[in-house]
């Protein structure tokens, strides 16, 4: 097994008050998400970055959020490079700031919304149970695969298939891929066997908790839409 | 049918495909009763896992196939009912906890049958806490599943399906990744849903750590029922014949003509004295030849952290040509992230590592696979080839040290012949670690180190790995075991470490080991059967 350190931390979770509702926290990400891609200047999305900046570490989640960003930095990276050589110099760093601006203000949401309230919340709304279930499961097996794709790396590293970050590694890549499809099918299927034997699909479910929208969910909309609307019309 | 019977099966026959006459299971005539405990057993491939899924209707209705016969659950049929009918009065927890657990708190993970039934959240409620409080696990109710430790997620299992009030609760191998402190925890509570009167179905090759709480011993052998009944009856039967071993207990009571047989050790020492124990059966141990031997693994001093995390903490040994060791100790004792250090995967904070005298820090990963092999324990991490024997060809080639008159060797050695042209990822799960073990040893490295290479795995297995680490060591070979099966390691390796929270808290001979008290507390482990009976002499 590797090595959980959590494990030896014995460290609790603690229960989080959500005081928004997750439906709230989706409509204001995406009312975020169209203020990005709507702004056409640098300081607008230097000052927005901002803003996220100091919601991360408000909300203590500083650490977490670097181990995030060193995935998604070099990704937006390459991306403003490649539009830089397409276009120009400042249109790359456009689309550099947007991208980190865009998966930052998901960054938040993802982390201050558990997968199980957004799915039964989206249910709520009429999205049916089956694909919220599968949205919700997917955010919860994300550090499983993460662990798998380790365990799949280190398997061929310890045998002498050199797959090692490079492009040298290119050429070993089915090393890679071929255990991690095959590990994600046999995974499926499990999943699926636990969900039967538990009645997923049973007609009649409820909900171990309430999703109701409150006054204060209703007034973060309104501010939302208000301050998208002013900011498109000063954009 | 017999009406005392809560579950019944007649004639009962599958075939995974439709078109096959390979029936999995064939002619099974069963009844199991809500009060008791009945274990399933019998060699890899029996048919233990196909049975479990037809009593709760995943077979066929999510396999397909073909079926024949009946199965009855509360007297009516499973073939007219689907899962959904089924899931409130059979329930079933499964051999891997990271896949069963899909919630991102325990609460939730309970919750979630319960929400399936359509219960009002008061309800739900008072099931979550009703069971966490039987079932011990209140303290962890609010934790991420996939944080807790393998015996935890067992328990979070149970409690998952338990919570639904299914009067009979069926466990495929529940204790294959568990460490002996989390056997414990589990089979306590297996016992005390015993007592709550809910009947326990447990799928288990390992003889000794379940027939002392079993009423009832069902053998499988190729699909059929080889033998049913209490286990004092069976027990004293040949049952190598059917991939188990029995109890080192038994076979001590047989000798000594005890009627009932003793289940445990613990029964066995209440009825006779220590001196008329036969000495005689006592296992043999390897005995190291080698004094002197030249030295091809040094580990001097290493420390590592992750995430802030001490994980291990000065560690040190050596490890000497023919010699094998055992790296025993709980899960999360950090076993597997001192076995990474040994090739370069992880590098140390302090401390160093030297293979053949290359220290690790200045050598590749893919340098150093030349002078150790490792196995890790899913043998599915690795495989990617078409074909057993380009699987096992593979790491030599890219490491320019293909060479076929080896391979062949390997190939004899781990009897793969009649596997060459298979799919790796289609085979049994003991082939499948056997490619893996050959494919380690591939590239001819002087060390060989496998992880929990006999998890999930029968005694036929465990038996012919035994010799193959024999073979091994007598040509040199030095071997490096991380595992919880600590009978297995007593048999197969000269000396212990014994990890608890990064440390190696004791090193010795296995007996040397597990007669330090402290120690073996400290790694949360049990001393083996073996040791319980003759180690005090020693």
């Amino acid at each position: 097994m590797l090595f959980d350190c959590s494990v030896m931390k014995v460290e609790k979770l603690k229960m989080q008050k959500q005081f928004l509702d997750p439906r709230t926290k989706l409509l204001l990400a995406v009312f975020w998400a169209i203020g990005v891609v709507a702004a056409h200047r640098m300081p607008t999305l230097l000052v927005a970055l901002g803003l996220v900046l100091a919601g991360v570490l408000v909300m203590g989640k500083g650490k977490r959020y670097l181990r995030w960003l060193r995935l998604v930095l070099p990704m937006a990276i390459f991306f403003g490079a490649v539009i830089w050589w397409s276009v120009d110099r400042n249109a790359g760093f456009f689309a550099t700031l947007k991208l980190l601006n865009l998966t930052s203000a998901f960054f938040v949401f993802f982390s201050t919304t558990v997968p199980e309230d957004l799915g039964n919340a989206l249910v709520k709304i009429g999205l049916p149970y089956p694909i919220s279930f599968v949205l919700s499961t997917s955010l919860q097996f994300v550090p499983i695969m993460g662990r798998k794709i380790k365990n799949v790396l280190d398997a061929q590293r310890a045998r002498g298939i050199p797959l090692e970050p490079g492009w040298a590694a290119l050429r070993h890549y089915p090393a890679f891929f071929g255990p991690i499809l095959i590990q994600s099918f046999q995974m499926a299927e499990e999943l699926a066997e636990a969900m039967e034997t538990r009645g997923f699909g049973c007609p009649g479910r409820t909900f171990f908790k309430d999703y109701r929208m409150t006054v204060l969910d209703w007034a973060a909309i309104c501010i939302g839409i208000l301050l998208l609307v002013i900011f498109i019309i000063l954009n | 049918m017999n009406s005392r019977f809560f579950l019944e099966t007649e004639a009962l026959r599958y075939a995974y495909r439709k078109q096959d006459d390979f029936w999995v299971i064939n002619d099974i005539d069963l009844g199991v009763r809500q009060d008791e405990y009945l274990l399933i057993c019998g060699p890899s491939g029996s048919g233990k896992s196909t049975l479990c899924r037809t009593f709760n209707g995943l077979i066929p209705h999510f396999y397909g196939g073909k079926i024949d016969g009946d199965i009855r659950v509360a007297g009516k049929s499973t073939l007219n009912q689907s899962v959904g009918d089924l899931f409130m009065h059979v329930g079933m927890v499964f051999q891997n906890p990271e896949t069963q657990l899909f919630n991102h708190t325990v609460t939730r993970e309970i919750a979630f049958g319960l929400e399936s039934l359509g219960l009002s959240q008061a309800d739900i409620h008072t099931r979550i806490h009703e069971v966490a409080e039987s079932i011990k696990i209140t303290d962890f109710l609010q934790r991420n599943p996939h944080e807790l430790s393998g015996g935890e997620q067992q328990l979070v299992a149970i409690a998952a399906i338990l919570s639904l009030h299914p009067q009979i609760l069926v466990l495929d191998e529940p204790y294959a990744n568990l460490d002996p402190i989390n056997v414990r925890r589990v089979r306590e509570a297996l016992r005390s849903v015993l007592k709550q009167g809910v009947g326990v179905v447990v799928c288990e090759h390992r003889l000794s750590l379940t027939v002392a709480d079993t009423h009832r011993m069902l053998v499988l052998n190729n699909g059929g029922i080889a033998l049913d009944g209490p286990p004092d009856a069976l027990l004293n039967r040949s049952l190598e014949s059917f991939g188990l071993e029995p109890p080192l207990s038994v076979r001590v009571g047989e000798r000594l003509d005890l009627t009932p047989v003793p289940l445990d050790i613990e029964a066995l020492k209440s009825r006779v004295s220590h001196q008329s124990i036969p000495l005689d059966l006592r296992p043999d141990f390897p005995v190291l030849h080698s004094a002197g031997a030249k030295r091809i693994l040094e580990v001097e001093d290493i420390s590592f952290s992750m995430d802030n995390c001490s994980i291990l903490k000065n560690i040190s040994f050596a490890l000497h040509e023919g010699e094998s060791i055992a790296i025993v100790g709980a899960n999360g004792a950090g076993k597997t992230v001192l076995l990474k250090h040994l090739n370069g995967l992880y590098r140390p904070a302090t401390g160093n590592v030297r293979i053949m005298g290359k220290n690790t820090r200045a050598s590749k990963v893919s340098q150093l696979a030349r002078h150790i092999g490792i196995a890790f324990q899913n043998p599915n991490s690795q495989f990617f080839k078409l074909n057993v024997w380009d699987e096992i060809a593979t790491g030599a080639e890219a490491l320019d040290c293909f060479d076929a008159e080896w391979l062949q060797d390997l190939i004899k050695l781990f009897r793969l012949e009649p596997l060459l042209k298979r799919a790796p990822f289609r085979l049994s799960g003991g082939e499948k670690k056997r490619v893996a073990f050959a494919a380690a040893l591939a590239p001819k490295p002087m060390i060989l180190a496998l992880d929990e290479p006999t998890a999930g795995q029968d005694w036929y297995f465990r038996r012919a790995l035994g010799s193959l680490l024999k073979e091994l060591r007598d040509r040199g070979q030095a071997i490096i075991l991380v595992t919880h099966d600590l009978s297995f390691a007593e048999q197969h390796s000269h000396r212990w470490l014994l990890m608890a929270e990064g440390r190696i808290v004791k090193e010795g001979t296995p007996w040397n080991v597990m007669s330090d008290k402290t120690a073996m507390e400290k790694g949360h482990l049990e001393p083996t059967d073996a040791f319980r009976l003759f180690g005090y002499e020693s």
